[in-house]
């Protein structure tokens, strides 16, 4: 047993240092606070820790962090002081980041299958081994057809190396994650503003509508939003107004929290327009000079959306949508944020337009304390680069889905069933469908067992996931904390480049993703003589990091690489404030962001050999690159035409309403009276599936049970701790209520990231089994203390696949089901679901596509469209 | 005991030369994402089970008028400490400059009489099991991460405050952050019948002179299930 070694002495010393730096300088009116970080030191013996700036990577929002290394192991993660959107600190999850590395039931060899798929018997094999294996297998694929081999990767964050690897081989068959998170959102996004996602200037705003996201433990960007959110609520005294189907800690932080039935935040958004444009609240000349509808136009369009019509579709009063609507639209700066509550659904896209509206048609896009464009920067990728695949995919791009540009990855496991695409080789990075996924084991799970369908499966991963287990071959990924990656994301008004480096020698044999890339490209072109070799050609991690940031301008000035590895971050933009917790300038004083992108002059040179339109669009070479404003050339919106598109003109080419729109989803309508919407969510501990072995996380959360209002579960005779029995279209399971007042009397919801069936022993709770031979992560004693035998049961089983049919997302909270008290015959953790009932689901989203016999009955407004003949199949079958 | 640990019985807040720490927790500003407790933990290598800082939870209401408040938790670090006075080995004591009350694992018999002085519920007895730390079977508790602010650090729970909700600092310098606060704001003390003079000031929680105080102590039903397992698996 040791005493710590800070004695008194050193205390004295340290305040003694204090005091004599106040005397020297009796102007100071600053008190001397301490430092908010930057330095750690073991709490035992004293001894300063190791600081390696990295970019934490547990979930995606890529907050800047420093990892504290003490005998060769990282004890401690916090937030880069020096990082301006993360400003010193990190979530729950970023601080327990380590156990992604050091997970007992880590993988760290690679794996050969030696029994059946998913029996979880496995052989350890050389690299050597497993990398000849893989390259005879592209080898065959590749004489039939590149586009056999398909990758579906999931939290990619490799900065351009998987495109890289597939436009190496030649595959056009890559497929991500996307459209069972946010991709509707995207695509209301894009083709209105260019972008797809905003940032809400938090700090400086006075009014916040909050339409379904649960920014504080979840969404996008968690952390760097939610300290402004905290800024502008407490310093700046602004309001926020979250509309959400529970309380989520975000609704629970909110001034109001206005419940409202699932899917129907567009009606709400749309009414408060109507609002806003019948009071005359709205701001016509931004609307008039920055976007392409008129005020008159749009007035007449949102004359149909009165607050009562939302009422009876929302619940929410006609009263509320008034007052609210007229607060948003008098109160400036106002601004609005959303996520997944709007957009998850069958027309989620319409949803999302519907809500983005609202700051547009009242002018506060690009405003200090507004709604502004994401600031992001890139990098460049090395040279020579391979050149694209010769052949579209149909699973990447389902032609009856042209306008989802982030792909309906969720609906590939029927497509390869009907045999749409053959597929050789199945490769997974960073992906588990199996457990996140709609339809998850009944679905993916029967698609991964059928070696007709997969013939051959290679799983990329640290983790001995749902998906991962059904591999034929194991490749050792590396854990974030032990990767080169190139990183930036738009997570605060200031952009930023960013760096993960590896804080100590990979553990075992795995290898980080990039160069496991290379070597089996190394693998299948040893001489080069296959001209796939030259696109490959890299030392180590390092290398290849060096090819995208020794040349970006300013930064290669300040060090290119070498300025990365000392930061983690550049620009830096000053100081933090250890008396405020704010970024500040060398005069003391907090930085401030720059506005108004769209109003960015032209330079002459941009200008030269420019062409403008009689609307002021100024063109070159063929390409919008801004528009004539008040005499001045602008840069615009980065859209096709600089503006604002309030009217999405392709949209109508497939049939679809152009304008701001609702559709309410059909079979909500028909609902009995017995019957609720299931919902899931996040919690503020946890992501989606790759969280449940992380100890300190766990301990938090560990179990999920079922949300619902005590109207209902006094209607069904339950209370906490009761089991329940959920019954939707596909299938049934079985859980615990939680009798909450924060939860809508017609939704039952259940957090993901629990009722692990794989994932090691922790997350699967079977600690006091023997390790598995896969496994080889270091023994942790702390385990012996866990002392929770609930893991939970995942809800995925038992929802359906919905797709929007304009952004090709998974309707998540579509979903009706029966609940009931369990049964005499019903157990805790019961989960069925059937592939023909899911098949069925599919079968029935894909009506409602704009080839399919629902889209024109969902849009009789589209009367005049000529059908789906009328457009003409793009090349590739989409965008 | 040595003269450099000496105990003091003195208490320390606005005595002229003298540092007295103190937290200041805004709950207006607590977002109740966890990272502190998280924080703490790795901090200390803090084994399952027991918290150093934790952040309890309450939804008060009647749907659909709902709020959710946090009142995050630790040692109130008090300028009367009752777990000092209790101590029959002089193993836990407090420090002079700078107020804060600490633990001598080596002198430690782990008889738990601190932990029944507290009122706060901030001490917990160390399990058999940790993952690199090779103090154990005595009791532990927060420090005021003793070992950081005396490298002119904040705690750790400060440092990655997301919300900004914790800030710490010298309350007997008046122009610090924490005074400021104080100052500025109407801020409540955990049981202040007790008379220990916690050094935890919190924003926001006036609710928790009345009911909510006393429900921060009652645990949520939701959380019956779970500990029952924690009794199960700890016999206690």
């Amino acid at each position: 047993m040791e005493t710590p070694k800070v004695t008194r002495r050193t205390f004295l010393k340290v305040s003694a240092g204090t005091t004599a730096a106040i005397a020297a300088a009796p102007s100071l009116v600053k008190a001397m606070e301490n430092d908010l970080g930057g330095k750690d030191f073991d709490p035992v013996s004293g001894a300063e820790r190791q600081a390696i700036p990295v970019n934490c990577h547990v979930c995606n929002i890529q907050d800047g962090a420093i990892a504290y290394v003490e005998n060769g192991r990282v004890v401690k993660l916090e937030g880069n002081p020096e990082h301006v959107s993360t400003r010193g600190r990190l979530c729950a999850k970023g601080n327990a980041g380590m156990w992604y590395s050091y997970d007992p039931d880590r993988i760290l060899y690679p794996l050969k299958r030696v029994g059946a798929r998913g029996e979880g018997k496995w052989q350890r094999i050389s690299w050597d081994e497993a990398l000849t294996e893989v390259a005879a297998k592209l080898d065959a694929a590749l004489k039939e057809d590149p586009n056999t081999i398909l990758v579906k990767k999931g939290r990619d964050r490799s900065g351009g190396a998987w495109g890289r690897f597939m436009n190496t081989l030649g595959s056009a068959t890559v497929l991500n994650h996307t459209s069972v998170c946010e991709s509707s959102k995207k695509i209301g996004m894009e083709p209105t503003w260019g972008p797809d996602i905003e940032t809400p200037d938090f700090a400086n705003t006075k009014y916040v509508l909050n339409f379904g996201s649960n920014i504080l433990e979840a969404a996008y960007f968690h952390n760097p939003l939610s300290q402004r959110i905290t800024e502008g609520r407490v310093d700046n005294h602004m309001k926020i107004v979250t509309f959400d189907v529970r309380v989520s800690n975000t609704a629970g932080f909110s001034d109001e929290w206005i419940p409202v039935f699932p899917g129907t935040d567009g009606a709400v958004a749309l009414a408060m327009g109507h609002v806003i444009l019948r009071d005359n609240l709205q701001d016509s000349d931004f609307i008039e000079t920055w976007t392409n509808v008129t005020v008159d136009a749009l007035k007449a369009h949102y004359k149909q959306y009165t607050p009562e019509w939302a009422e009876k579709i929302s619940g929410v009063p006609a009263g509320t949508i008034e007052r609210i609507a007229r607060e948003f639209a008098t109160t400036k700066p106002a601004t609005l944020f959303t996520y997944r509550g709007p957009c998850k659904h069958l027309y989620g896209s319409y949803n999302e337009r519907s809500c983005m509206m609202l700051p547009i048609m009242t002018g506060n896009v690009e405003k200090q304390g507004g709604y502004c464009l994401p600031r992001g920067m890139g990098w460049p990728q090395p040279n020579p680069e391979p050149p694209g695949p010769k052949h579209p995919s149909y699973l990447s791009t389902p032609p009856d889905y042209p306008l989802a540009a982030h792909k309906v990855s969720h609906l590939v496991p029927f497509w390869i069933a009907d045999g749409k695409q053959k597929v050789n080789v199945y490769f997974t990075y960073q992906d588990n469908p199996v457990y996140t996924n709609p339809g998850a084991r009944v679905v993916w799970g029967k698609l991964f067992r059928d070696e007709k369908l997969i013939p051959y499966y290679v799983a990329m991963s640290s983790h001995m996931g749902e998906e991962t287990a059904l591999a034929d071959l194991i490749l050792p990924d590396c854990p974030y904390l032990e990767r080169w990656e190139p990183e930036s994301m738009p997570n605060s008004l200031w952009p930023w480049l960013g760096i993960r480096q590896p804080v100590h020698k990979s553990l075992g044999e795995s290898r980080e993703n990039r160069v496991m890339l290379r070597d089996i490209i190394h693998k299948l072109d040893p001489d080069g003589a296959r001209g796939m070799k030259k696109f490959w050609d890299f030392k180590d991690g390092e290398d290849y990091m060096r090819h995208h940031f020794d040349n970006v301008p300013g930064l290669k000035e300040a060090g290119g690489l070498d300025f990365l590895k000392k930061h983690g971050v550049w620009p830096i933009y000053g100081k933090l404030d250890p008396k405020s917790g704010k970024v500040t300038d060398k005069t003391g004083r907090e930085i401030k962001a720059e506005y108004g992108l769209y109003m960015k002059e032209l330079s002459a040179t941009d200008m030269a050999g420019a062409a403008v339109d009689g609307k002021g669009v100024i063109s070159k070479n063929g390409k919008a690159i801004g528009v004539r404003r008040g005499g001045k050339n602008v840069v615009g919106f980065p859209t096709g035409n600089r503006l604002i598109n309030i009217r999405v003109d392709q949209w109508a080419e497939y049939g679809f309403n152009p304008m701001p729109t609702f559709k309410r989803i059909p079979w909500h309508e028909s609902m009995k009276e017995d019957e609720m919407i299931l919902s899931t969510f996040k919690l503020n501990v946890h992501k989606q599936s790759r969280t449940a072995a992380v100890k300190w996380l766990a301990e938090i959360a560990h179990s999920n049970p079922a949300w619902m209002n005590p109207a209902t579960a006094k209607k069904l005779g339950v209370k906490t701790g009761d089991l329940v029995r959920i019954e939707t279209a596909v299938g049934h399971l079985v859980t615990k209520a939680y009798v909450t007042e924060g939860i809508h009397p017609k939704v039952i919801s259940i957090p993901t990231a629990f009722g692990h069936w794989e994932y090691g022993r922790l997350a699967t709770l079977k600690l006091k089994e023997k390790k598995g031979d896969w496994s080889h992560g270091a023994d942790d004693p702390d385990l012996n203390n866990v002392w929770w035998d609930d893991r939970g049961v995942h809800p995925n089983d038992i929802i359906p696949v919905v797709a929007d049919p304009i952004g090709g997302s998974q309707g998540w909270f579509d979903t009706v089901a029966k609940v009931t008290k369990a049964g005499p015959n019903d157990k805790y953790g019961d989960s069925q679901g059937d592939w023909d009932k899911h098949y069925a689901a599919y079968k029935e989203t894909m009506r409602y596509a704009y080839t399919g016999d629902l889209h024109r009955k969902m849009h009789p407004e589209m009367a005049a469209w000529a059908g789906p003949e009328s457009v003409k199949p793009k090349a590739g079958g989409g965008h | 005991m040595s003269e450099e640990l000496r105990v003091s019985p003195i208490e320390t807040r606005g005595v002229a030369g003298k540092k007295r720490y103190a937290m200041v927790v805004d709950t207006r500003r607590c977002i109740g994402c966890m990272a502190c407790q998280v924080a703490c933990k790795a901090e200390y290598d803090t084994p399952l089970g027991v918290n150093r800082t934790w952040v309890p939870y309450k939804v008060v209401g009647t749907y659909p008028v709902v709020k959710k408040q946090f009142l995050p938790r630790l040692c109130n670090h008090c300028d009367d400490p009752p777990c000092v006075r209790n101590c029959p080995v002089d193993a836990t004591y407090k420090v002079e400059d700078g107020g804060f009350v600490l633990q001598r694992y080596e002198r430690c018999i782990g008889c738990r009489s601190c932990m029944a002085a507290c009122p706060y519920n901030a001490r917990f007895m160390l399990p058999s099991h940790r993952t690199y730390t090779p103090i154990t079977n005595v009791v532990d508790k927060c420090t005021f991460c003793f070992h950081r602010v005396t490298q002119n650090m904040v705690p750790a729970c400060v440092q990655t405050c997301v919300g900004r909700s914790r800030v710490f600092g010298d309350i007997n310098d008046p122009s610090s952050e924490v005074s400021y606060l104080v100052a500025r704001n109407a801020t409540q003390v955990l049981r202040p019948e007790e008379g220990t003079k916690p050094h935890v000031f919190y924003i926001g929680a006036d609710r928790n002179q009345t009911e909510f105080g006393r429900d921060a102590y009652r645990k949520p039903e939701v959380m019956d299930l779970d500990r029952a397992a924690f009794r199960r698996h700890f016999n206690i």
